[in-house]
C-alpha cells in the first residue's frame, strides 16, 4: 500500500498503471474467451448427454404408463440403477414427466404421478422448496402443483405471502389449482397492493384449472386492500360468475371509492345484461 | 512546454479512466439485471395476456415513406403478431411511389369516416381507410401530406384509439411475440406510471427472413454491419439494461418502443424539429412527469425482438451516425434546462451530463485529441513511450469490453451459436477500434458540422432488403 501511495506521490504511477492495465483487459479477455469456449463446449456436450437421456427416459415412461411396470421392478434393473443417481438423468426425467403431464388427462396422468411419488422425484421437489433461491423454489412449486400433490398446499400458501412477485404469483397460482378458491381467499387480507400483472395471473389460473367451485370469491370484495376487491370484480367478470351479482351489487352501494363503484357497476351491468 | 504536454497527457488518460470507468458500472449493473430478469422471465407465462381481456389494448404506429417493394408483406407481418388486444395503423406520409395503391389492393381498403379529435398539430391527412376484408379489421391506413417522420407518428397518436401506443419502423422484423413482452410492463408496475417500455433492437443483415419472420440468425460477412451487430450488442446488453435499472433511460430506439399514449399527447407528442425524435420524445415525457410531481418508471425489455436492417456500406452508415449526432445535440440544447439540475434528479444530475459527456463531446474530444497529438509529432513533443502505452491502454480495453458483450450474450440469449458467427464477431472487435470507430467519429464530426450549418432532414436511406427464404 505504502508503495502505491509513494508511487502517486512522485507521479511515476501513470507508466506503472497503464502497463497493469494493459496486461490486466488482455488476460481477462483472454480468461473470458476462454470461458466462453469452455462454456460453449459443455453445453453441447450437456445437449447430447440430455438427447441420450431423453431416449433413456421415453423407453422408461413408455414401461411406467403403457406397459404398466411397477417402479419397484425398473429400480432393479442396473442400467435405470445408475442413472437414477445422476442430476442431469432426474432433472430431464422430471421435465419430461411434468411435460407429460400436461398433455395427459385421466388413468395416464395418474399413473405418471404415481410414478413421480414412487421414484422419489417427489422429494426433489419437496426439497427445492427449502431452498434460500426463490427461483429454485418456485421450480419445485410449479412441479409439485403440476403433479397435484395436494399435502404441499400448506406449505405452498406461505409462498403466496412473499415479497418476491414472481415467487408470489407461481405459489398462487400453484395453490388456485391444488384448492381452487381457498387458494386466494387468504388474499383478503393481503396488506401490499397487487399489480394488474398479477391479478391477471390469478384469473387466468383460474381459466386454465377450470376451477367449477368459485365459492369464497365474493370475500374478495370485503377486502380493505382495493387491489382485492379489483380482483375480485375481474374475476367475476371474466369467469362470468352470475351467482356473485348480488355481492356486487353490495360493494357498488356501499363502497366509498369512486373507482371501486365504477368498476362495479361495470361488472353488474356486463352479467346483468 | 513540457507542463502543458504534461497536462494534456493527464486530461486525456483522466477522460479515458473516466469513460471506461462509467462502461463498466454500467455492465456490471445491466449483467445483474440481465439475470435477474431472465430468471423471472423463465416463470412468466405469456399466454396469460393473449387470453386476456384485460390485456392492454394497443396500437401499432408504422409509418412508411416509399416502402411499395416491403410494404405488403411487412404489414401483413404486423397483422399476425401474438396478440390480441391491437390495432395497426400505417401512415403513408405522402409517399412518391405506389405504396398506397398496393395498401389499397392488397387490403382491399376503402375511405372511411373516423371520429378523429387531433390533439396534436400535423401536416394534412388526405383520407383513412379501413379494409372492407373482416381478415384485416385491425387494419387503418392513414394517407397524408408528406411531413417527416415525427409528423407521421404525431397522426398515429391522434388516431390510435387505444391507451398505448407502439411506435415501429415498418422494415422491421418483429419477433411473433414482441407485443406480449412489451405490453407486460405496463401492467406490473402499482403507484408508478410506466409511461414507456423500449425494447432491443438486432441487425438482421444477412438473417434468413420468412414470411416476414426471422427463422435465421446469421453474422453478416460485410465488416461494417458486423460489426454493428458487436456495437449494438454492447449498447443493448451492457448499457441500456443498467440504465433501465437506474431507471434514467433516455432514448427508446424509434424502430420499437411503446408508450403511454395519454402522457405523450400530454407531452406534446412528437418534435417535427429534430431528427431525434425518439429520443426527444422520451426526454419531454419524463420532463413532464418530473414537472408535474407524477410517479412514473420507463421499463426496458433486454430480449432480442425487433430486427433491422443496418447499413452496409460507409455512405449510408455516414449518414445515418451524422443524423443520430443531431438529434443528439438538438435533445440536449432543447433540454439544457435539466443539465446538472437536481429538480430533474437522476435524470438531470447523471443521465443528461452523461450524454452530454460521453455522447455529444466524445467524438468532438477524440478529434482535438488527434489533431493535438499530430501537431506534438510534427513539433517532435510527444513522449513516444507514453503515448503507445495509451493507445494501447484504450485499444485494449476497446476488446475487453466487446469480450465482455460476446460473454454477455452468450450467456444470456446466445442468437448466434455457430462457432463461424462466434469467431467472426471476436475477430470484429480487434478490427473495431482501428477500423469502425474512427469511421463512426468522422461520421460524428459530420453531424456537428450539419448542425452548425443548420441541415434539417433525414436524407435518403436506401435499404438493401433482407435476405428471405422461399
Amino acid at each position: 500500500m505504502t508503495k502505491i501511495w509513494e508511487l502517486y506521490r512522485d507521479k511515476h504511477w501513470v507508466e506503472p498503471f497503464l502497463i497493469f492495465s494493459i496486461c490486466f483487459f488482455v488476460g481477462v479477455s483472454i480468461v473470458l474467451y476462454l470461458f466462453i469456449i469452455g462454456s460453449r463446449n459443455k453445453n453441447i456436450k450437456r445437449e447430447k448427454l440430455r438427447k441420450e437421456h431423453d431416449q433413456q427416459i421415453a423407453e422408461l415412461i413408455f414401461l411406467v404408463v403403457f406397459e404398466d411396470t411397477p417402479f419397484a421392478e425398473i429400480k432393479k434393473r442396473q442400467e435405470y440403477m445408475m442413472l437414477f443417481g445422476s442430476l442431469l438423468f432426474r432433472k430431464v426425467l422430471i421435465e419430461s414427466v411434468i411435460n407429460l403431464h400436461k398433455n395427459y388427462d385421466g388413468v395416464y396422468a395418474k399413473k405418471l404421478e404415481h410414478f413421480y411419488k414412487e421414484s422419489g422425484l417427489i422429494n426433489d421437489s419437496f426439497k427445492m422448496l427449502k431452498s434460500m433461491k426463490w427461483e429454485v423454489k418456485c421450480k419445485g412449486i410449479t412441479e409439485l402443483a403440476e403433479m397435484n400433490i395436494t399435502d404441499s398446499f400448506e406449505k405452498i400458501l406461505t409462498f403466496s405471502k412473499a415479497r418476491n412477485k414472481t415467487l408470489k404469483i407461481t405459489a398462487i397460482n400453484a395453490c388456485i389449482k391444488l384448492a381452487g378458491t381457498e387458494g386466494i381467499t387468504h388474499l383478503k387480507a393481503h396488506p401490499y397492493p397487487i399489480d394488474d400483472w398479477t391479478q391477471l395471473n390469478i384469473i387466468a389460473a383460474f381459466k386454465k384449472h377450470d376451477i367449477g367451485d368459485t365459492k369464497g370469491v365474493e370475500h374478495l370484495l370485503e377486502s380493505h386492500n382495493t387491489t382485492v376487491v379489483t380482483l375480485g370484480l375481474k374475476l367475476i367478470k371474466e369467469l362470468k360468475l352470475t351467482q356473485k351479482v348480488p355481492y356486487v351489487a353490495q360493494l357498488a352501494e356501499r363502497t366509498p371509492n369512486a373507482l371501486i363503484q365504477y368498476e362495479a357497476q361495470n361488472v353488474l351491468q356486463e352479467l346483468t345484461v | 512546454m513540457i507542463w502543458f504536454i504534461d497536462v494534456y497527457l493527464y486530461l486525456i488518460l483522466g477522460y479515458a479512466i473516466l469513460i471506461m470507468s462509467s462502461y463498466l458500472i454500467l455492465a456490471y449493473l445491466s449483467m445483474k439485471e440481465l439475470r435477474s430478469y431472465l430468471k423471472k422471465n423463465s416463470f412468466v407465462d405469456y399466454e396469460v395476456l393473449l387470453t386476456s381481456e384485460f390485456a392492454p389494448k394497443l396500437s401499432l404506429i408504422a409509418p412508411a415513406y416509399n416502402e411499395g417493394f416491403t410494404i405488403e408483406e411487412n404489414v401483413k407481418s404486423l397483422l399476425s403478431l401474438n396478440y390480441n388486444n391491437y390495432q395497426v395503423i400505417v401512415v403513408n406520409d405522402g409517399s412518391k411511389d405506389n405504396s398506397m395503391e398496393i395498401l389499397i389492393k392488397t387490403y382491399d381498403l376503402v375511405l372511411t369516416e373516423l371520429d378523429i379529435h387531433s390533439k396534436i398539430e400535423t401536416k394534412k391527412v388526405k383520407g383513412i381507410y379501413t379494409s372492407r376484408n373482416a381478415a384485416f379489421k385491425k387494419l387503418i391506413v392513414v394517407d397524408k401530406e408528406n411531413g417527416g417522420k415525427a409528423d407521421a407518428l404525431n397522426v398515429g397518436l391522434n388516431i390510435a384509439q387505444n391507451p398505448y401506443v407502439v411506435c415501429i419502423d415498418v422494415d422491421c422484423i418483429l419477433d411473433k411475440d414482441s407485443l406480449l413482452k412489451l405490453a407486460k410492463p405496463f401492467l406490473e408496475s402499482h403507484g408508478k406510471r410506466v409511461i414507456a417500455t423500449g425494447g432491443v433492437v438486432r441487425i438482421a443483415n444477412q438473417c434468413i427472413i420468412k414470411n416476414g419472420r426471422l427463422v435465421e440468425v446469421n453474422i453478416p460477412d460485410a465488416i461494417i454491419p458486423r460489426i454493428q451487430v458487436l456495437e449494438y450488442l454492447r449498447a443493448f446488453l451492457l448499457g441500456r439494461m443498467a440504465w433501465g435499472r437506474l431507471d434514467g433511460l433516455l432514448l427508446i430506439s424509434g424502430a420499437f418502443g411503446a408508450f403511454d399514449r395519454e402522457i405523450a399527447i400530454l407531452a406534446g407528442g412528437y418534435n417535427i424539429k429534430t431528427v431525434g425524435e425518439d429520443m426527444e420524445l422520451v426526454v419531454r415525457m419524463r420532463r413532464y412527469m418530473l414537472e408535474n410531481k407524477l410517479p412514473y418508471t420507463v421499463s426496458y425489455i433486454p430480449d432480442p425482438l425487433c430486427w433491422t436492417e443496418a447499413p452496409e456500406d460507409f455512405k449510408i452508415f455516414k449518414k445515418q451516425r451524422s443524423r443520430w449526432m443531431r438529434g443528439t445535440i438538438e435533445t440536449l440544447s432543447f433540454h439544457k434546462k435539466m443539465f446538472l439540475n437536481p429538480k430533474y434528479k437522476l435524470l438531470g444530475m447523471i443521465s443528461v451530463p452523461y450524454w452530454t459527456l460521453f455522447e455529444f463531446l466524445a467524438p468532438g474530444i477524440e478529434f482535438t485529441g488527434l489533431i493535438i497529438t499530430i501537431l506534438f509529432i510534427i513539433f517532435g513533443l510527444l513522449n513516444w513511450h507514453f503515448f503507445i502505452l495509451l493507445v494501447l491502454f484504450v485499444y485494449t480495453f476497446a476488446v475487453f469490453f466487446s469480450v465482455i458483450a460476446l460473454l454477455s450474450e452468450e450467456r444470456t440469449f446466445h442468437k448466434y451459436p455457430k462457432q463461424t458467427d462466434f469467431f467472426k464477431l471476436l475477430l470484429a472487435a480487434f478490427i473495431e477500434p482501428v477500423y469502425f470507430h474512427p469511421l463512426a467519429v468522422y461520421a460524428a464530426l459530420i453531424g456537428y458540422k450539419e448542425k452548425i450549418k443548420g441541415t434539417h432532414g433525414w436524407g435518403e436511406m436506401t435499404r438493401k432488403g433482407f435476405t428471405k427464404k422461399e
